[in-house]
């Protein structure tokens, strides 16, 4: 086509040249080439097998060079909760006083014997372990990672709280404002649950440790205008909260860090937002017309569900 | 990056604190200076990024505002005016409606362009109600134009330009406002008002 328009218009060309960069006009013309009567027959064939090239090229004595992994990849937490703790029904119901709150109490973690693996094996990794004061640790870890939430402060958060469970924590939250603040502890903190799970190769272990605490908290989440989303400011609420603590073990330079929560089947239904939301209603037939009067809103399961 | 809702509003004050001292002090030698230079300035979605802080109980609760834009849009921006300065502060159903029933090809991507503002305004932006929302701002800008050639006779050419428009649109959450409306009696009273307070200075 570009050849009938340079016989034609002759100076048009050196305006397409100018103006037009995208189209540039070719220097020459292919020529029909001249028919092969001889086609190789590496032409015709689409796809090999890449494993045998490799061998033949090995087998015929090329020497390939040692592959260099430049990037290598640390996995520093597990990807979830091995074996959850299951919580008793009616945990913080009971007063230490009745007789069912004693038995509560009297559950200590020497009744199950994996935990109890767990924490010998924890020991033998990390000497200082005891339950009393990990608990507490635990207390205040939570505590530093909520608070450096409230700061978008990554740095330190990243070195608070797993990697697995920090998107969880902060999905959402950039153009929001949190206000969160711990008032006391109820209770003191107890470790309920250990395990020590080993991923990928025998012997990399991590240490998932369950603490179990009862304390006052007030949070509140404004949204990107600042207008309260949820919560309040003055109302504390009290909260039973089963928080799974993390460390690699092998690593020497691994610390204990806020993996998980777990959020048991009768836990009492949040707080709703404040605004209205629209649900999807159930799906009609053609036909069919929806009747409001006699529809009720599907409530969520009853499950046990790790955050 | 993150920044809380303080800390970015101090960044923005000291920012304009800065260029404000800076303007007063050397104001000759800086008034050729223009920030944002840039072709692929994207300052419009840039707006839905500010965070305000938290509002105290007894303050009036803030409008939520929602900006959106579609870029490089197959139209003219002259052509495009007309239905942005129709739409401008109508109600969003009432926008909608028009545009649905205009016969134009703009008016499809601009209805297009509006209900996805409104569901990012009710997903991502804390808005309650879908229909609560206005058309606040309303405008179109000129896209990039790819440049083609014309031909005319006895070898003339002319440089065609493929245009191309952006249009952007601010939803604000709330009714629209009402525009008072002018009776022409009322404007002829101010007329006369305006003739009658003329002074003659120098006068005897």
């Amino acid at each position: 086509m570009s050849v009938s328009l340079c016989k034609v218009f002759p100076h048009l060309q050196n305006a397409e040249v100018s103006l037009d960069v995208q189209h540039p006009v070719p220097l020459f013309l292919p020529v029909r080439t001249k028919k092969r009567y001889f086609i190789p027959p590496a032409v015709g064939m689409k796809g090999k097998g890449e494993e045998n090239t490799e061998a033949k090229a090995r087998a015929a004595g090329i020497v390939f060079r040692q592959q260099y992994f430049e990037r290598p990849i640390n996995i520093a937490c597990t990807a979830g909760i091995f074996d959850p703790y299951v919580p008793p029904e009616g945990d913080a119901r009971l007063s230490s006083l009745s007789k069912g709150g004693l038995k509560q109490r009297t559950e200590q973690i020497r009744q199950s014997a994996a935990s109890q693996l767990a924490i010998r094996k924890i020991k033998e990794h990390d000497s200082e372990f005891t339950t009393k004061d990990f608990s507490e640790r635990a207390q205040e870890i939570f505590i530093e990672a909520h608070n450096c939430l409230t700061q978008f402060n990554k740095e330190k958060l990243h070195s608070l709280v797993t990697e697995r469970c920090y998107p969880e924590m902060t999905r959402g939250n950039r153009y929001k404002t949190i206000c969160w603040r711990f008032l006391e502890s109820l209770e003191p903190p107890r470790v309920v649950h250990a395990r020590c799970p080993d991923m990928v190769s025998k012997g990399n272990l991590y240490g998932q440790v369950t603490v179990r605490m009862h304390s006052k908290q007030t949070l509140a989440i404004y949204d990107r205008f600042g207008r309260l989303m949820l919560g309040s400011e003055e109302q504390p609420k009290d909260v039973l909260e089963y928080l799974v603590i993390e460390r690699h073990l092998v690593n020497p330079y691994g610390r204990w860090r806020l993996h998980g929560k777990i959020v048991p089947s009768w836990a009492p239904t949040k707080d709703p937002v404040i605004k209205t939301v629209m649900i999807p209603g159930p799906k009609l037939k053609p036909g069919e017309e929806f009747d409001a009067l006699n529809y009720s809103v599907p409530k969520p399961e009853a499950v046990q569900w790790n955050k | 990056d993150v920044f809380t809702g303080t800390a970015f509003i101090r960044n923005i004050s000291g920012a304009l604190h800065s260029r404000l001292q800076v303007l007063g002090g050397g104001a000759q030698q800086l008034s050729c200076l223009h920030t944002s230079a840039s072709l692929e300035s994207k300052n419009w979605e840039r707006r839905n990024l500010k965070v305000y802080p938290p509002q105290l109980p007894n303050e009036q609760r803030r409008a939520a505002e929602i900006h959106h834009s579609r870029r490089q849009i197959k139209y003219s921006k002259d052509k495009m005016w007309y239905l942005a300065k129709m739409i401008r502060g109508m109600s969003i159903d009432e926008a909608i409606a028009q545009l649905e029933f205009n016969d134009k090809k703009g008016a499809k991507i601009m209805k297009e362009v509006l209900l996805e503002a409104q569901e990012m305004a009710v997903k991502n932006h804390n808005v309650e109600y879908k229909s609560n929302l206005y058309v606040a701002e309303s405008f179109s800008g000129k896209g990039k134009y790819l440049k083609r050639i014309r031909y005319h006779g006895r070898g003339m050419f002319g440089i065609m330009d493929k245009v191309y428009s952006h249009y952007f649109v601010k939803l604000v959450e709330g009714s629209p406002p009402q525009m008072e409306q002018k009776t022409s009696f009322d404007q002829a009273k101010e007329y006369v008002q305006s003739l009658k307070n003329r002074t003659i200075i120098h006068g005897l």
